[in-house]
């Protein structure tokens, strides 16, 4: 593949730069991106891949939200200083929540734009593709998305948050502050998605002392979730892993309230750890547990950022856009330490980052720093709980800031 | 071990309830008019946004909001015969198929476009009570929903034979060309047959609403079931449909309980297949009552 950016005439690059800072303005003018101002020095191009419409566009729309908050974080303080105070200028490309146009939408950001770094794409099997497109453009693209998939034979790829292997230990781990004996029953849909999360929860069980009573896979879109709980019920079971979507979530924790069932619900993460969940099941929600690779209430940078996300949308800053804007920090750094745009340059910069301190490391356990594979060496899950209409985190000790409630 | 298969059947004939509704408008539709309607889940799905709007901007109660859902889908489905129905009646059946699953299509999307593609859910005081006794359970929204099924499927069951307009829907049903001969206006009847059947499905979509979340594509969830009960019950029969529902809801549950949880439908479709292989008809033996 030709390289082009490869500055063999200044001029020419120069023209080129020119033509294509214009064709971001527009686009950025488009999704009501960010709004060019006279800028002293040049703009770094960060690269933002969210899904906009389609069925994970509620997700994505916050995302964007919080993606513009963080530039415009990094803006105000100053910008890049190492480039002259150059802002950072998102470029926001919609992926439709959508492989195959997320395949074409990466490939077009890459090449209408010059871009530093890219974040993206929220779900799993989007950024699966999108990290392949940008490896072989050698752009860095920074994801909270927790695919084990994204850590192998990638060298532009980065996670600073945990990966979904941790997830199911901190889930067995959490079984355990509720009883000291936990007996799980594991309900599932019984696609990739909830086979390959219950399996995982299976094989790391006895590792962690926890028994696993009930193993029930179902089919998604159930119109009742009556029989299944009857058979949690019957297994005697005193907590329940379910890995659902949402609408067969909702029926599960109404069923189990009209059971008169009391156990310890676990939703893992994804949709459960959204404002959306609490607006759906309502005080149902009370005490149901999950886990996120980023919570609003870690540490006081957080808090900060959660309140001013909230001021501007009136819903607490949730699990991947409050990971996202730690990335846009991340990103900052990098372009700070080596003082330049060039991608290649900005992916070795994030590859020797090492922070723990500040937004960039504004992380469960505050420290950053990329291993070979692109993880986040220090990064794990932190468990939450729903406490009166908000997500506390409450596992593991050191970043607990509520105690857990027993339900 | 008792108690838990008293609990399987009750669960399923409560959400047997429901099936039944559905399907009752499907078998009713194809008696009378001999139109397979692909669109009633969609109706279903009308009936849950309308509850759904009602509670959340007025404060009614999804269960009462039948007396608002049940005449506009009634309406709806008078203007759909009128307006679409009657134009491809007595063609082919190729027409009458793509038009009811072009507007099964149309609603869907349509549905995508103003509400977005979240669960949108009622939470009313009886949504997660259940009346509690000898370690069994009923919860209240759906022994609710069974109950106003049951006395919907009931007033049907007289509106048909007792009334002049019922027993002339009967007619057209039976015979077509001889009703007309005694003096029935078809579209006048066929009108009606829609109106009661969206009506059903309205109906349906309020009583669901207290305890399952709406999303636009909702509807397949029930239409699925409700063809499985109307071929089990024989085409056109209204009796057979109500009893293979709930027959199915019971066949489904015990399914969940004692084969697994992604295998309850599998006793549904062994059901029909049995079925079909031993009364072609259906289990009212072709008899469209």
């Amino acid at each position: 593949m030709r390289n082009t950016r490869d500055p063999k005439s200044k001029r020419k690059t120069r023209r080129e730069f020119l033509i294509k800072t214009a064709g971001g303005a527009l686009a950025a003018g488009a999704f009501g991106a960010y709004p060019m101002r006279g800028y002293a020095a040049d703009p770094v191009n960060i690269g933002g891949l969210y899904p906009v419409t389609g069925n994970l566009a509620q997700i994505g729309v916050g995302c964007v939200n919080a993606a513009k908050l963080a530039v415009e974080m990094v803006n105000d303080a100053g910008g890049i200083k190492s480039l002259g105070g150059a802002k950072l200028n998102l470029i926001i490309s919609d992926v439709q929540s959508d492989t195959t146009v997320t395949r074409t939408e990466t490939d077009r950001l890459i090449s209408d734009n010059k871009l530093s770094a890219i974040h993206g794409c929220f779900a799993s099997a989007l950024t699966l593709i999108a990290s392949e497109v940008a490896e072989r453009a050698k752009v860095p693209l920074l994801t909270g998305s927790s695919s084990d998939q994204l850590n192998k034979g990638r060298r532009f790829t980065f996670t600073p948050f945990a990966r979904a292997s941790q997830f199911a230990e901190a889930q067995l781990q959490m079984a355990k502050l509720v009883d000291e004996k936990p007996k799980v029953a594991v309900v599932f849909e019984n696609t990739a998605f909830g086979t390959s999360t219950s399996n995982g929860l299976r094989e790391l069980a006895p590792a962690q002392g926890v028994e696993i009573v009930l193993f029930e896979p179902y089919s998604a879109g159930f119109t009742d979730a009556s029989p299944l709980i009857n058979k949690v019920k019957a297994s005697g079971a005193n907590a329940l892993f379910s890995v659902s979507y949402l609408n067969d979530l909702i029926l599960i924790v109404r069923t189990v309230k009209q059971v008169g069932l009391t156990i310890a619900i676990n939703g893992g993460s994804g949709g459960f750890v959204i404002p959306d969940f609490y607006k759906n099941v309502g005080k149902l929600a009370e005490g149901l547990q999950g886990v996120a690779h980023w919570n609003h209430d870690m540490d006081d940078d957080a808090q900060k950022v959660n309140a001013e996300y909230k001021k501007r949308t009136g819903e607490f800053l949730f699990e991947y856009a409050g990971g996202l804007v730690a990335q846009t920090f991340m990103i900052a750094e990098a372009l700070e330490r080596t003082g330049s745009t060039d991608p290649q340059k900005v992916r070795d910069a994030i590859a020797a980052l090492d922070v723990s301190s500040g937004y960039a490391a504004m992380c469960p356990g505050g420290k950053v720093k990329f291993g070979p594979d692109g993880k986040n060496i220090y990064a794990h899950p932190v468990g939450v709980q729903w406490q009166n209409g908000d997500l506390a985190s409450v596992f593991p000790q050191a970043d607990a800031r509520a105690p857990l409630i027993k339900t | 071990m008792l108690e838990t298969l008293v609990q399987a059947v009750i669960n399923g004939l409560l959400i047997g309830g429901i099936y039944a509704l559905v399907s009752i408008g499907v078998t009713l539709i194809f008696g009378v008019v001999k139109i397979v309607n692909f669109a009633q889940g969609e109706f279903v799905m009308i009936g849950m946004y309308l509850s759904f709007f009602l509670a959340t901007q007025f404060g009614i109660d999804p269960v009462l909001s039948l007396v608002v859902t049940m005449p506009v889908l009634f309406v709806m489905g008078v203007a759909i015969q009128h307006f679409l129905i009657r134009r491809v009646l007595g063609q082919n059946d190729m027409p009458q198929i793509f038009l009811t699953f072009a507007l099964s299509l149309l609603l869907v999307n349509l549905s995508l476009l103003l509400f977005t593609a979240n669960y949108r859910t009622v939470h009313t005081w009886y949504s997660d009570e259940a009346l509690h006794f000898n370690g069994l359970y009923i919860p209240l929204a759906k022994l609710f929903a069974f109950a106003l099924a049951m006395v919907l499927s009931a007033a049907l069951w007289v509106f048909l034979h007792a009334t002049d307009l019922g027993k002339a829907m009967r007619a057209a049903a039976q015979n077509r060309e001889v009703a007309m001969l005694m003096g029935i206006n078809p579209n006048r009847v066929f009108c009606v047959a829609l109106g009661v059947a969206l009506a059903l499905a309205g109906a349906a979509g309020s009583l669901l609403m207290p305890f399952y979340p709406a999303y636009p594509l909702v509807g397949q969830v029930f239409v699925l079931m409700a063809f499985v009960a109307v071929v089990l019950g024989t085409l056109g029969n209204i009796l057979g449909a109500l009893v293979a529902s709930l027959m199915m809801g019971v066949a489904e549950s015990l399914g969940i309980q004692f084969i697994g949880a992604d295998s309850g439908l599998i006793v549904v479709f062994l059901m029909l297949l049995l079925t079909l292989a031993v009364r072609p008809s259906g289990l009212a033996g072709g008899r469209a009552r």
